[in-house]
Order: structure tokens, then C-alpha cells, then sequence
């Protein structure tokens, strides 16, 4: 019974505190601090700093500043322009032309950067206009930059798996091995729709583009070569064993600064608003993780983390169930908060009940992942159709009421912004509704939902990579 | 010692919750007078803010050359001993220094659904959570002060192999003292290598958690007399 409370009283101070809008570090915080004080007799302060010091001053934490920053140098450089003139001359053969250049500019500035608001804006800055002027239409455009920017999140660095890692003390380049062949599956799935949608579609076509020269070819994507090789250095030097994390952050950090001196683009300016922005991501990231660090030791003392799980072994939940149960989850929550905060949230509760599963907990770090980024461009409307229709229908209740009910929800949705924080920032690029960019990004949801799926049946995706390297740590 | 020892006859709790709170109520009531109170202030304060920023940024700078450092060290097969609890040293002087310089830059998250409903809510709910927010980062603020000056009294040491110069100890200690305890604090003081104690690193950790605590207050003083948030987040990070 007690954990029955402790689970109301947890989730009442959370919502309460959340939903007035206090800083999230300081509401898991203040969450934390209620527990102790409810349940445990143990002084809240002093075991509170005693966590957080030694969280916020550990080895493995580092590895965040510094990829963080290795984004924000590359965010800096000229990199957009020459992304899109670069991949552009390749693509152009591919059946749906053009559009391809969303997908594979998001693919690799995924791998330079952790973040997929830091991807969409980059790579949309210089696509968008192109695609248009190209007479390419706006809402493949625009769905499938939604879609391929949360890429950022998975295919590694991803600032998402770091936190997933410290958080449940996993290797984070175990993580980010796992990251990769999902990425590039979910990458592939994304362009196969575009192909997709190019024979089933009729209608005017963009002019090819006029052809050019190999060597031509070779000059557009001069640039875009270097960023390529620093990828693999960065991504190698983990999968050799040759590096640990941190240290592949630190090679990509100054593999990024050569690379725009080289480019000429690195001047006191730029070094100087990159480090500051990259100083700015890590501390929010770290009260984050310095409010998760305290409420997990709270939770720990009122036991309900065992609880759960003990209550998963208890009901012989098969992982298939406690997967769909959880992906269900993830994805309401996800469309309310960031990925990050819905990771350090719940982990405390969710990992002892994967443990005692027997799931994967690397597996799981992916799984999260695909599911976080779905509920990322996932319009309110469409998700709770998927689910709730059926579940309607069962119940009895008239379909064509729920209609109407449900266009009510829909207006409601547009003036308060419940909805993915991808589409926000694509909104305010593009300055269209936010009703049309979900509308253009709900095709994106299907291919990401079918991930999950994937991942589900072919789990090896994720975990055979991260089994097969030679690990430094 | 107390948690909450009196000062100047109340308790400190009283000094550190109450009296910024009812300084927020004169705000609210007197915005003119407030304000001219209050301009000095800021007029120092945001320098620091700044200033602090800077620190941290210089720190992940810091953090790039340890473990760049570590990695030649092993290349060379030369040892750098300590190098990784330098790098997690520095990772929390980023962290902590930087924190008060994000909030007023609007980098740290909040879910804001309930606050761009309309300009009541924009006002008082974040008024609110301001006040809520200050509250824990001023108790947060006090314990890392509390944890501070414990490390610093059972003499904690750090548990890896990193070792600092006695002498710059007493640099930073002699901030701590008064001056006519000085002749004396060198005197004992020698220029061997000694175990990092925990207290050097987590001087990051009070000023850090104390720059915040302030940080938020004042957000919160300026959104009362000005009456809109002076939180501007930059377009995406």
C-alpha cells in the first residue's frame, strides 16, 4: 500500500511542479526532496549534494560537453551550404531526386552532431529554399526533414544515449555502436518511402538537374569528404577499442576545429560563440541529470523501483507485453516533454523492470530512442487515433461523436503546442501552421512506428554491433 | 552546527526563504521604488553572471586539453596520473559555473504549455514557478555550502591518485581566513604534492549553486517589476 501512495504522491508533486513550468533540474529536485522528506528519516540535504557531487563529477559525464561542442563547431562552419551542393550531384539519379539530400544531409550531419533540433535547423537552412526553388512539393519537403532530423538522436554521437548510459551506468560507446545500423535502417526506410512516393504518385515533376561532370562532382563536395572522414575517425576510434567516448569526443573536437580553419571559417567569433553555446546545452543537460541523480536516490529509499519490478516478475509479463505497454508510454509522454527529460524521469522506475525481464538494457537504449524520436514528430491527433480508435469502437461508442469530439481536441491542440518539438522549430522556419507540418509529418510517424516493430522482431540490429567490438572500458 | 543556525537573532531559514519572498511582495506592490533599489544591483550582477559563463566555457576548454593530454601521455608512455578525476573535476566546474549564465540565457527547459496559454498565465504562473524554482535552488545551494565546509573539516581526500601542489591549497585558503591568520597559514604551508582534498573542487559546486539561487531570485524580481521575463532564449540551440 505504501508504494501505491508513494507512486500518487511522486506523480502528484511531479505534475504539479512540471506543469507550473519550473525549470525541469530543479522540479525532479524538488520532487526528490518530497519523497525524502515524506519517506525516508535520512537528512534530504546532505545525501541530496552527496549524489549530485558525485554524479556531476564523474569521468563519463565529460564525454557530453565535448560532443556537444564538436556539433556546435561544425553547426558554425559552412557546413550546411556545402552539404547540400555536395550530396546534391549524387542524389540527383535517385528516383524522388532532390528530396533525397534531406534524408542524407540529416544522416550525416546526425553523426557530427547529438542533437535533432541542431540537425533539422541545419540542414533545413540551406534545403528548404533549394527543394522550393526546385519546384520539389512543400509537404514531402517538409515531412521528410520532420522525419530524417530525428536521426540526430540515434545514430551516434546522440546526446539522448549519453544521458541514457549515465543515467543506468552503461557504456556509452556500447550505446552508440548500438546506435548505427538502426539509424541507417530507419535513414533507408525514409528514402525508400521518397522512392515510394515517386511511382505512386502523378503529377508535375522538378526539372532534372542538368548533368555535370565527375570531376565537377568530386569540387561540389570538396568539403563534405573531411566531415565524412572525421565521422569514421570519431566512430572508428570507439569501435577499434582505440578510444573510449571522451576521447572520441575529444578527437572530434579537434578533427572539427582543423577542419574549419581549413575552411576559413574558424575565427575568434565563431570559437568563441560555439564553446558558449556548447557551455550553455552541457549545464542545462547537467541540472537535468543533477535534479535525475537525487530523485532516483529518493525513489530508491521508498522502494518502489523493486516494487515495480517485482511486480513485472509477479505478473509474468512477457517483454513483448512490457514493450508495447512501454512504447505506448514513451510516446505519450514524449509529446509533452524532450527526450531527454522523459529518459532521466523514468529511468529509475523502468530499469530494474527490464532487468528483471531479462530484456537488453543496450537493446533498450535504442528502443527508447526510435520510440523518443517517433513521439517527437508525432501530432497528438494522429497517435491517439491509432490508438484510441479501436479501443472506441470496442467500447461501443459512436465513432461519428468522437468525430467531432475529436475536431474539438484538434482546435485545442493548435492554439496550446502539446505537439513535437521538432515541428515547432520547422514551424518557425518555414512559417506554416503547425496543424499542416503535423499533417505533412504523420507519414513519418508510420515509417517510425514500423522501426519499433523492426527493432522488436530483429533485436540483433541493435546488439549485434556492441557485442562484437574490442572495448577499451 | 545547526542547519539552520540563528543569524542575528533568526533562524537562517528566515534569511535565506522568507526575506527574498517578502521582498518579492515589495516588488509586486512598489515597482517604482523597487526598481531604483534594485538597479545597482543588477548593474553588478550582470557582469558576473557573464563572468561566470566565461569560467565555465574556459573549463571546457580545460576539459578538451586533460583529455587530449591523457591521450599523448599514452601514445608517449608517459603516465598522467589523476587525469581522469582532473577531467571530472573540470567537467563539474563547467556544469556548475555555467548554470545561473544559462538560466538567464533561457537554456534550461521548462514545459512551457501552460505558459504561452495567455498573458495572465505568462505572468503569474511564471511568477510562481519562479518562486517555486528559487525556493529549491536556494536549499540546493545551501546543502553545497553545508557539503563544502564538512569536506573541508574531516580533511575529505579524493579517492584516485590525483595530486595538487600544498601551495596552491594555501592560495585559495588564504581567501578563506583573515589576514592576521596568514604568516601563520604559510608558514605551516609546503610545496610538496599532496592528495587533491574534496573541498577544492566543490568551491565550483557552492559558488555555483549560490550564483543560481540568485540568479533565479532576481529573474524573478525583474519579471515583478518589469512585468515580462527577462529570460530571452536564443532562436535553437
Amino acid at each position: 500500500m505504501t508504494e501505491l501512495y508513494a507512486i500518487f504522491i511522486f506523480l502528484f508533486v511531479l505534475f504539479l511542479l512540471l506543469g507550473s513550468s519550473v525549470w525541469v533540474g530543479l522540479a525532479l529536485m524538488g520532487v526528490a526532496w518530497v519523497g525524502m522528506e515524506l519517506f525516508t528519516s535520512r537528512p534530504a540535504g546532505d545525501a541530496m549534494i552527496t549524489t549530485i557531487w558525485t554524479g556531476a563529477s564523474s569521468w563519463t559525464l565529460t564525454a557530453l560537453p565535448l560532443f556537444i561542442w564538436m556539433g556546435e563547431i561544425l553547426f558554425r562552419t559552412r557546413l550546411s551550404q556545402d552539404l547540400f551542393r555536395g550530396l546534391a550531384p549524387w542524389l540527383r539519379f535517385l528516383p524522388g531526386g532532390l528530396l533525397h539530400t534531406n534524408i542524407a544531409g540529416c544522416t550525416i550531419f546526425a553523426a557530427v552532431s547529438g542533437s535533432s533540433a541542431a540537425t533539422l535547423n541545419m540542414v533545413g537552412k540551406m534545403s528548404i529554399p533549394e527543394l522550393r526553388s526546385r519546384g520539389y512539393p512543400e509537404h514531402m519537403i517538409i515531412g521528410t526533414l520532420a522525419g530524417a532530423a530525428t536521426l540526430g538522436l540515434m545514430i551516434p554521437p546522440s546526446l539522448t544515449l549519453i544521458v541514457y548510459g549515465v543515467s543506468i551506468n552503461e557504456s556509452i560507446t556500447k550505446l552508440f555502436m548500438a546506435g548505427i545500423f538502426p539509424g541507417l535502417v530507419l535513414s533507408g526506410l525514409f528514402m525508400a518511402y521518397i522512392v515510394f512516393w515517386h511511382f505512386t504518385t502523378k503529377g508535375p515533376r522538378p526539372k532534372p538537374e542538368p548533368a555535370m561532370s565527375f570531376g565537377q562532382m568530386m569540387k561540389e563536395s570538396m568539403f563534405l569528404l573531411p566531415v565524412m572522414g572525421l565521422v569514421f575517425v570519431v566512430i572508428g576510434s570507439m569501435y577499434t577499442g582505440y578510444a573510449t567516448a571522451t576521447e572520441a569526443a575529444a578527437v572530434g573536437v579537434v578533427g572539427a576545429l582543423t577542419l574549419s580553419a581549413f575552411q576559413g571559417s574558424l575565427n575568434w567569433k565563431t570559437f568563441s560563440t560555439s564553446l558558449m553555446g556548447a557551455t550553455r546545452t552541457s549545464a542545462m543537460i547537467a541540472l537535468i541529470l543533477m535534479g535525475a541523480a537525487f530523485l532516483s536516490l529518493s525513489m530508491g529509499f521508498t522502494g518502489l523501483p523493486r516494487a515495480m519490478a517485482e511486480l513485472i516478475e509477479g505478473y509474468n509479463l512477457s517483454p513483448i507485453a512490457l514493450i508495447a505497454v512501454l512504447t505506448v508510454f514513451y510516446l505519450i509522454l514524449g509529446m509533452f516533454m524532450d527526450g531527454l527529460s522523459s529518459v532521466v524521469l523514468t529511468m529509475a522506475i523502468v530499469e530494474p523492470m527490464i532487468r528483471a525481464a531479462g530484456i537488453d538494457v543496450i537493446w533498450f537504449g535504442i528502443f527508447l530512442v526510435v520510440v523518443i524520436e517517433t513521439a517527437q514528430v508525432t501530432p497528438p491527433i494522429g497517435l491517439t487515433m491509432a490508438i484510441v480508435e479501436p479501443m472506441i469502437r470496442a467500447a461501443g461508442i459512436d465513432v461519428i461523436w468522437f468525430g467531432i469530439f475529436l475536431v474539438v481536441v484538434i482546435e485545442t491542440a493548435q492554439v496550446t503546442p502539446p505537439i513535437g518539438f521538432n515541428l515547432f522549430v520547422l514551424q518557425g522556419m518555414t512559417k506554416h501552421e503547425i496543424g499542416y507540418i503535423a499533417k505533412t509529418a504523420i507519414p513519418m510517424v508510420g515509417l517510425m512506428l514500423l522501426m519499433v516493430v523492426i527493432l522488436v522482431v530483429f533485436p540483433e540490429l541493435a546488439t549485434w554491433l556492441p557485442e562484437n567490438i574490442r572495448s577499451r572500458n | 552546527m545547526r542547519d539552520w543556525q540563528p543569524i542575528l537573532g533568526l533562524p537562517l531559514w528566515f534569511w535565506l526563504f522568507i526575506a527574498p519572498s517578502l521582498f518579492a511582495l515589495f516588488c509586486l506592490y512598489n515597482r517604482n521604488i523597487a526598481r531604483r533599489i534594485i538597479t545597482p544591483v543588477w548593474r553588478v550582477l550582470d557582469p558576473i553572471y557573464k563572468i561566470s559563463g566565461v569560467i565555465a566555457a574556459s573549463f571546457m576548454a580545460i576539459i578538451l586539453c586533460l583529455i587530449v593530454g591523457q591521450m599523448v601521455s599514452r601514445w608517449t608512455g608517459t603516465v598522467f596520473p589523476g587525469g581522469t578525476e582532473f577531467a571530472g573535476y573540470a567537467m563539474a566546474c563547467t556544469s556548475f559555473f555555467a548554470l545561473a549564465y544559462t538560466l538567464n540565457h533561457g537554456a534550461h527547459i521548462r514545459v512551457s504549455i501552460f505558459l504561452n496559454m495567455n498573458d495572465f498565465l505568462r505572468y503569474w504562473l511564471d511568477a510562481f514557478a519562479m518562486l517555486i524554482s528559487a525556493i529549491t535552488a536556494t536549499y540546493f545551494a545551501r546543502y553545497a555550502v553545508k557539503t563544502n565546509f564538512f569536506s573541508e573539516m574531516l580533511n575529505d581526500r579524493t579517492q584516485g591518485l590525483d595530486q595538487v601542489p600544498e601551495w596552491v591549497l594555501t592560495v585559495v585558503a588564504t581567501f578563506g581566513t583573515w589576514p592576521w591568520n596568514w604568516s601563520e597559514l604559510w608558514a605551516s604551508s609546503s610545496s610538496d604534492m599532496v592528495y587533491t582534498p574534496v573541498w577544492l573542487p566543490q568551491i565550483a559546486m557552492s559558488i555555483g549553486t549560490i550564483l543560481l539561487a540568485i540568479a533565479v531570485w532576481d529573474n524573478l524580481y525583474r519579471l515583478l517589476i518589469n512585468k515580462v521575463t527577462s529570460i530571452k532564449s536564443e532562436t535553437v540551440e
